[in-house]
């Protein structure tokens, strides 16, 4: 099964946001929001000895996802192939998953009160198109591919060239976005948009320990309930309702 | 890819296609472009061309059901390959702005009210007509002047020549390029036109002299740029501005404005002590070398980094750089350089440079544009105009292009009514109150007109003050003059095709000047019925047919872009009147100008004030995208860069409101401050386009400041007449109140 990543060179990027409204206009992302952020760092240093840099987020498909634990409906899950999907007919928009994402990836579309975010553009994979936001960068600063095809960018950028993902001590969740680029600009990337730590006790977590049992059994019970009532109905048949 | 070799690929398959069954278009197109999906809905896909900006790069626009649902860039087109920025991805949002002017208007209030009534066309072109009949009568045709913008503009200037009228002139010359296309053709006798010819990615340097690539986005050159710089190349960014780019170079000189004519004299200073230029190619190709020698002999790092505040030991190791990257550098010769008042000499600086380092028609450096024939209408002759121009081009500014002309001069002319009055304005594809500095002075030009006609998609000031507007199609809505670039690798032909039909009452302008010609009895000029006999005719002699074109939405042709193309050619690559490259221009000597570039002292900014310098972001496009819906979500409005020290001395925060105030008292709206290390003390920044008064662009209205408005100053060069910009100083006042 392929294992898609992304890689962004931060070289290469300049920040000209073409990938944020690519993926805006082919996804019908409202004005405002968005799947995919350019964002600037400061400038860092005294003049003239300056640096900055650029950052690039997106959902980071991770490998062991906070969002999809501390979903309550079930509608967001993961594919065998790393994709974090929302099923938007599950999504009840409560924003658990905003708290638990590190990298602040999602947002609740305010048309349709559920929740979205980057799936790859899974949709245009399917029909052997690359994603919208690395068929338009103008930089040429974008790779998708399998890295578990020993050919591919994103094989040799990850494990060639050392690629790095935005992951610290405290958060640990397997990202499969990566950066390319020299290491003091990332450096400066990851200073000033580090990943955080996800907020799951009070709302996912929460939920997943202690109201999901609970849920579930008082789901199963009220199915163990209309059973009953409807084996007693087959059995003893219909009464009319009195007025 | 290899574009020649799929061209005729694609013309084997045309045959086939066009033996077997009819070659329709549909046809043709299912072959290219076939019908696909956007999001999860099912497209057609048009290829046409994109008008976001200047760049006429590739797009594909997906069409369902006579709407355009989403626009991605084309990866047929020859340059852009299927890369398209964020303004192109937004351009859906210009289509369906319902800003967007709809019907044309006849104004009923006073001129700056925006009083209007809604005019049939019949009407607005039956009284455009009569209007310039009359003009023509009591003031002749050259009293009426067009400023014109864009590939459209070309039916509006064959108007207007059949009408009689020399007095044409588009900001893009003495606003933008035009120092540099003369300073570049008096040293190699050719201009450099766009796209700009450089050779980016071959290139192992870099030199960006006030260019801040990457906050101006130009597709393919930021590919071109990225790729640069993944490869290697090494970046010298000067600039008094930590730009994007200058945070991706090696070198960033933060040079004290106005001076970059000393720091390109120190370093041909050390090229040529230091024996680093390209004395083969200077042999060979060059004249002048010796004048230009002794004539550098004396401006040393040294002499340079005190009137450039940059360390003579940086200028010194750049210099180096260059001379060790030779021929594969590329100067970049910037895009709007009219700043100072001497930036001919300024081109003429950097075109040297260019030379000494061997890098003109070299690989890695500028590339020779290559010709395609392009056919024409058998038209008549055009009437000589009863009076010659206006503006000066040709006389008063002996090197300015009488092709492009000089708006500034016009703007004077219609003021002073010398050397003879301007009775009427025809504005098409531009907007003169952004476009040209002193937009007080444009206004007081207005005030004297008898007609002024705005062309125009959105309701942006200018209007206010016209006469007549005439609601323009948008680029996706309607076929445009053929784009032919000779510049680039290959060169290629490229079309806007309509993606839609005009909305609203809106109308192309093709159709709006051929209308406008028929009434005025010109129709001899518009010998066509159809976009599709016009274009028939101009590509008629390029060996392609309309069918492919229509399918791929551009095609190229074989480019022989190095010197080294050319060796067996009788004509002389550098059509000077020397036949080589003049480093010394004989040309200017006999101007009474230098012959070769002298630096002129700059003034510094006034106690307590700032320069004011202007550029640009990667989402907007001059003035004319900040009520894009989707563009103005991300950037709104733009702030005022002023130094750290500059801030707290005038206890002012980060996002704090205050107003930009300049020497003439002249004031901005209010703009937000950006508190930075990156930019030098003296100066102030601004993102252009912003801060417009027009309160019919809802999202844009009074959003930010504008550069523009706080120009009542200019310096206007002595040999084209461009208007450098970068004179006017301010100073910065702290808004207490909000809004």
């Amino acid at each position: 099964m392929a294992r898609y990543a992304m890689v962004t060179d931060l070289t290469k990027c300049v920040a000209c946001q073409a990938c944020t409204v690519a993926c805006n206009a082919e996804w019908g992302v409202p004005a405002g929001y968005a799947r995919t952020r350019v964002r600037s760092t400061p400038i860092s240093g005294t003049f003239p000895h300056l640096a900055s840099g650029v950052y690039v987020a997106q959902c980071n498909q991770c490998d062991r996802p906070p969002c999809v634990e501390a979903c309550p409906s079930g509608a967001t899950s993961q594919g065998a192939n790393g994709i974090v999907e929302v099923d938007k007919s599950l999504c009840i928009g409560c924003g658990f998953c905003l708290d638990a994402c590190p990298y602040d990836a999602r947002y609740i579309n305010p048309v349709t009160k559920k929740v979205d975010k980057c799936d790859f553009c899974l949709a245009r994979l399917e029909r052997g198109a690359e994603p919208a936001c690395v068929t338009t960068c103008t930089a040429h600063a974008k790779y998708f591919g399998d890295l578990e095809d020993r050919h591919s960018d994103v094989f040799k950028m990850v494990y060639a060239m050392g690629a790095r993902r935005m992951e610290t001590s405290r958060v640990r969740v397997g990202p499969n976005v990566y950066y390319a680029g020299e290491q003091a600009r990332a450096d400066l990337v990851m200073a000033a948009f580090p990943p955080r730590p996800p907020r799951l006790l009070a709302a996912g977590e929460a939920w997943s320990r202690v109201l999901k049992p609970l849920v579930l059994a008082a789901v199963g019970a009220t199915f163990v309930g209309q059973a009953v009532a409807f084996f007693n109905q087959l059995r003893n048949g219909e009464k009319d309702f009195e007025d | 890819m290899d574009n020649t070799v799929s061209r005729r690929r694609f013309l084997g398959t045309i045959a086939a296609v066009g033996a077997g069954t009819a070659a329709t278009s549909t046809a043709v197109n299912a072959e290219n472009h076939p019908p696909g999906w956007s999001g999860t809905q099912r497209v057609e896909k048009i290829a046409t061309t994109c008008e976001m900006c200047f760049w006429r790069c590739g797009v594909l626009a997906n069409v369902a059901d006579g709407k355009v649902v989403r626009l991605e860039g084309n990866p047929d087109h020859p340059l852009t390959k299927g890369r398209l920025c964020a303004r192109g991805n937004a351009g859906t949002s210009l289509l369906y702005d319902p800003d967007r002017l709809k019907f044309p208007l006849l104004r009923t209030g006073k001129r700056g009210e925006g009083q209007f009534r809604r005019i049939s066309w019949n009407e607005a072109l039956d009284f455009l007509a009569s209007r310039l009949k009359a003009i023509a009568v009591e003031h002749g045709p050259e009293s009426v002047a067009l400023f014109p913008h864009g590939l459209s503009a070309r039916f509006f200037s064959t108007l207007m020549k059949a009408y009689g009228t020399p007095n044409s002139a588009e900001p893009s010359f003495a606003q933008c390029r035009g120092p540099r296309e003369v300073g570049y053709t008096l040293t190699f006798g050719r201009e450099l036109g766009s796209p700009e010819p450089l050779d980016l990615e071959e290139s192992r340097l870099i030199v960006l002299i006030g260019s801040h690539l990457g906050e101006n986005v130009f597709t393919s050159q930021i590919t071109a740029f990225a790729t640069a710089l993944s490869r290697g190349a090494k970046v010298i960014a000067v600039d008094p501005r930590f730009s994007t780019a200058a945070s991706k170079a090696d070198w960033w000189l933060p040079i004290r404005p106005g001076t970059d004519i000393a720091l390109l004299l120190a370093w041909m200073n050390v090229l040529i002590a230091e024996g680093l230029h390209d004395q083969e190619y200077i042999t060979r190709y060059a004249q002048g070398f010796n004048e230009l020698a002794t004539h550098v002999r004396e401006f040393t790092p040294e002499w340079a980094a005190a009137i450039t505040q940059l360390p003579a030991a940086q200028i010194r190791d750049t210099a180096r750089a260059m001379g060790a990257a030779k021929p594969a550098v590329v100067v970049h010769p910037g895009r709007h350089v009219t700043w100072y008042g001497d930036d001919t000499q300024r081109a003429r600086a950097m075109a040297i440079l260019t030379a000494l380092l061997g890098s003109w028609g070299r690989k890695g450096g500028i590339f020779l544009p290559t010709p395609i024939p392009k056919g024409a209408f058998d038209l008549p002759p055009f009437p000589d105009p009863p009076r010659g121009r206006a503006d000066g081009a040709g006389t008063r500014y002996p090197l300015a292009s009488e092709e492009l002309g000089v708006t500034n001069g016009l703007v004077d002319a219609t003021v002073t009514g010398k050397p003879y009055p301007i009775k009427a304005w025809i504005v098409y594809g531009q907007n003169v109150l952004e476009s040209i500095p002193e937009p007080q002075k444009t206004l007081k030009a207005i005030d004297a007109l008898d007609l002024m006609v705005v062309v125009d998609v959105l309701p942006v000031e200018q209007i206010n003050y016209a006469d007549l507007v005439l609601p323009e199609a948008t680029y996706l809505e309607r076929y445009d003059s053929p784009s032919i670039v000779t510049t680039a690798r290959q060169p290629f032909v490229s079309v806007r095709f309509p993606a839609c039909d005009p909305l609203y009452e809106s109308k192309p302008g093709w159709w709006i000047a051929k209308e406008t010609a028929k009434r005025l009895g010109l129709d001899a000029w518009f010998p066509w019925n159809t976009p599709d006999e016009h274009l028939a005719t101009i590509i008629a002699p390029m060996d392609i047919n309309g069918e492919e074109l229509r399918a791929r939405g551009a095609v190229a042709f074989p480019g022989r872009p190095y010197l080294d193309d050319r060796a067996a050619d009788s004509e002389s690559p550098f059509p000077t009147g020397s036949g080589k490259i003049e480093l010394f221009s004989r040309e200017l000597e006999n101007l009474g100008a230098d012959p070769l570039p002298r630096y002129t002292p700059v003034e510094d900014p006034p106690a307590g004030y700032l320069r004011l310098i202007y550029g640009r972001a990667p989402v907007h496009s001059f003035a004319r995208t900040q009520n894009n819906e989707v563009l103005n979500a991300l950037m709104a409005e733009n702030e005022a860069w002023l130094s750290t020290r500059s801030a707290t001395d005038l206890g002012l925060r980060e996002g704090d409101r205050v107003v930009l105030e300049n020497t003439d008292g002249v004031r901005s709206l209010p703009v937000r401050v950006k508190v930075t290390e990156g930019i030098r003390q003296d100066c102030a920044y601004l993102v252009h386009g912003f801060g417009q008064r027009s309160k019919g662009l809802h999202r844009a209205f009074k959003r930010g400041a504008s550069d523009t408005g706080l120009m009542t100053r200019v310096k206007v060069d002595p040999l084209m007449g461009g208007t450098g910009m970068r004179v006017n100083f301010v100073r910065v006042v702290k808004q207490t109140t909000g809004i």
